[in-house]
Order: C-alpha cells, then sequence, then structure tokens
C-alpha cells in the first residue's frame, strides 16, 4: 500500500505542485489548506507524512503542530516544513527538516524517501 | 484587553519582527495599532535641528522631511499595512524611551510592542537588550511586549503562555496579566519557577526539597486566584533561571513568555528589569511580555 502524505499549504499553486510532485513517485496525497482544516483531516486520514506551511489565514503551522503533538495517535508522524518565512527552522524544532520556499523537489523526495521510505 | 497596541519602532531591519507580532495581533484580536517612531533626538531644547535616528545626521524637522519618513515606513511595513484597518503612524522628536512612554500615557496604550534593541552595535546588543527597552520596561504603566530574534517573531496566535515567577511583588501582577490574557484567548497557562542554583552546590535532597516547597508555594500563591480556570500546569525545575524558561518554553512550544522583571526591590517603582528577564528577551524563542506594574493588567 502506498505511503500518505499529508500537504498543508494555503497556496493552491504549491498544493498542486506538491501533490503532483507526490503523485507521480508512487505516494498518495491528502491535502488542507490552514492548520484548523488540517487537524481533522489528519485525524480522518492519518498520513504517514506531513509537509507544513508556516503562515496561513486561518490557523498557522506552529498551532497545528502544537495540536498535532498533543494527540497520542499522531504525535509521532513526521513533519517537514516548507515555508517562505525568515529563520523557520525555529519554528518547529521538532519538524525531521525544514525547507525554504523555493524549494529543491530533489531534496524533498529525498528526505521523504529517507524518512517513510 | 489588546484594544490599543502601540508598536515602538525604529524602522530598521531588528524591528521587523516586533512589527509582525504587532500587526498579527492586531488583525487577529481586532486591536489599533499605533507605528509610533521617534525620528530623532533634538539637538538642542525646542531645536528643529534634529539627529535622525537611523543615519545620525542632523536634519532640519520641517513637513518634506517628516512626509518622507511617514513615507519610507509605510514602504517598510507594507505587507503588515495591508488588511491592518486600524493602524496608524505617529511621528515625534525627542529622546526615544520618554517619548514612547509619553505616548503610551496619552493614548491609553494597553500593550507597548518593541524590539530589544535597534540593531546597531549589534555585538554589544547580542547581550544585552538597548537602553530604551530598559526605560520603557522599568517605567511603563501598561505591559510591554519585546520580540527580539527574528525567528521569535509570533507564529500565530497565542495559545500557550508561559508564566516564570519568583514569587516578587511584581510577579503578582505579571500573573493577572498572564492569567486575564489566558482566559480571553482561551490558553494553555504554565505556571513555572526556576530553582536558582547556579554556581552552587547542593545536595541532590537539599534540591529536590526545594522543588517540592517551591511547587507548594505556586499552589497556595497563584492557584487561588485562578477560580474556574483550569488550563493551566504546574512546573518547577532547578538551573539557571533564564536558561530554565527559555528551555521549558520551547519544549512546550510556548508563544508568550509573561514575566516581572526579576528583583529584590519590593517597590515596583524603583525596581529595574533584571538580567533574566533581559537574557529570556533575547534568547527566547516566542515574543516575551514584561509586566510590572498592577494597572492594566
Amino acid at each position: 500500500m502506498s505511503k500518505k502524505i499529508l500537504i498543508i499549504d494555503d497556496d493552491q499553486d504549491i498544493r498542486s505542485y506538491l501533490g503532483d510532485l507526490f503523485g507521480d513517485n508512487g505516494y498518495e496525497t491528502v491535502m488542507a489548506e490552514d492548520g484548523a482544516v488540517a487537524m481533522e483531516v489528519a485525524e480522518n486520514e492519518k498520513p504517514d507524512l506531513i509537509t507544513l506551511d508556516l503562515e496561513m489565514p486561518g490557523e498557522w503551522g506552529p498551532r497545528f503542530y502544537r495540536k498535532l503533538s498533543q494527540s497520542e495517535e499522531l504525535k509521532r508522524t513526521p513533519v517537514i516544513v516548507i515555508s517562505g518565512l525568515q529563520a523557520n527552522k525555529y519554528a518547529i524544532p521538532k519538524a525531521i527538516a525544514t525547507l525554504t520556499k523555493p524549494f529543491d523537489a530533489e531534496e524533498l523526495l529525498r528526505i521523504v524517501k529517507d524518512t517513510i521510505g | 484587553m489588546f484594544k490599543k497596541i502601540l508598536l515602538a519602532t525604529t524602522g530598521s531591519p531588528a524591528s521587523f519582527g516586533a512589527a509582525r507580532v504587532a500587526f498579527d495581533m492586531a488583525k487577529r484580536y481586532g486591536s489599533e495599532v499605533t507605528i509610533f517612531h521617534v525620528v530623532g533626538v533634538p539637538t538642542k531644547a525646542f531645536s528643529h535641528v534634529v539627529n535622525d535616528v537611523r543615519t545620525g545626521e542632523e536634519v532640519e524637522i520641517d513637513e518634506e522631511y517628516l512626509a518622507w519618513v511617514e513615507e519610507e515606513l509605510k514602504t517598510t511595513f507594507a505587507k503588515q499595512f495591508e488588511g491592518a484597518d486600524n493602524a496608524k503612524i505617529v511621528l515625534t522628536t525627542g529622546v526615544p524611551a520618554r517619548e514612547i512612554l509619553r505616548e503610551a500615557r496619552k493614548a491609553d496604550s494597553d500593550l507597548v510592542v518593541m524590539a530589544a534593541s535597534s540593531g546597531e552595535n549589534a555585538s554589544f546588543h547580542k547581550g544585552y537588550p538597548g537602553s530604551t527597552l530598559q526605560k520603557v520596561a522599568k517605567a511603563a504603566r501598561c505591559p510591554v511586549l519585546s520580540v527580539h530574534r527574528e525567528s521569535a517573531s509570533y507564529w500565530g496566535g497565542f495559545s500557550n503562555i508561559l508564566f516564570g515567577t519568583d514569587f516578587s511583588k511584581q510577579a503578582e501582577s505579571a500573573f493577572k496579566f498572564a492569567l486575564s490574557t489566558a482566559r480571553e484567548l482561551d490558553c494553555d497557562l504554565t505556571i513555572f519557577h526556576a530553582l536558582d542554583i547556579s554556581g552552587k552546590v547542593l545536595d541532590q535532597n537539599e534540591i529536590e526539597e526545594n522543588l517540592i516547597i517551591a511547587r507548594k508555594r505556586i499552589r497556595e500563591a497563584y492557584v487561588p486566584l485562578m477560580g474556574d480556570f483550569k488550563n493551566y500546569d504546574i512546573e518547577v525545575w532547578e538551573g539557571t533561571p533564564y536558561v530554565e524558561i527559555v528551555k521549558l518554553a520551547r519544549e512546550k512550544s510556548v508563544d508568550l513568555v509573561c514575566l516581572a522583571h526579576h528583583t529584590n526591590e519590593l517597590d515596583p517603582e524603583r525596581a529595574r528589569i533584571g538580567s533574566t528577564v533581559e537574557q529570556v528577551i533575547l534568547r527566547a524563542n516566542c515574543p516575551v511580555v514584561s509586566v510590572s506594574k498592577p494597572d492594566k493588567v
């Protein structure tokens, strides 16, 4: 069974780009446009990995991450931060990687592959 | 509770984090935000010639210069101004700390937001907040929120508040502020005391006894004041206080640290910002608010 990735980003273009990228490489994807929606999706879909934007109009990435880390079922889900913010690596210190937009697709795929296979 | 926010800024990159916090709070909590900028210190009393705060050059204050400064600020914060309906710019001349305090008093601000330093002379300011923050934090009647590192520039809404206490008189005001913010914004509140063992060699039993005592003290001092508020944790760790506060804030993904000025001085008028607050301001991964006075909490 293919691994499932939850893509959280308010930018439709980034969502569809990441969706295509992961889809082409054999992953299943689900999407959410901000942190509040993402929590519901994560609970229902139980993704194997999450890519997380930080700045979103509703609930920001770090707040989503806090909720995620409080959930017994989801707290071990690996998270990759993908954001254009300054010094974004400090936002979620426990993330497995932090990529700055524009990011390198090869690098992202490598990290995903190393993490969930 | 954050109806009127005073953003005191030089417009330099060092204050971008503070600006982001102020504007985001304004948008999120429907506050009015005043961008307050002191254009320069008069070269002589009542003089219209000032030393420009950015360049240090002498300039004559006329309408053209003021319009230029205002335009510069608008350009600097253009992104933040988008969607901020309740924002205005106020310019003045004078000694920054004094003018910030004057404006906060005049406008009856609920919160002053500023950077820890203007960012000039970075090697010096790495270890200590600038004198303006020191003076404002010490004298302001309202809480003063500072954002030092750009990384620490607020990650979208408060949900977890850390209140650090040294059991001083001033900490009572800081606690009231932390509690009312937590209540109003539906946040978790962690009440924390760091048992200072820096530079001491203590028996482990003694340390653990002191931790138990501090925990009990928190229960007695703060829990009765919380009424029906139940979203709180109590933590007591030993170590160097500022290190422990920063560590706990990071571990718990805290988005606001609330402290009183650590000081042995009981009179709040005479108490000055202490080394623990200074170091937390410079190091924390989230905004730090210092509260010492009972007003506005």
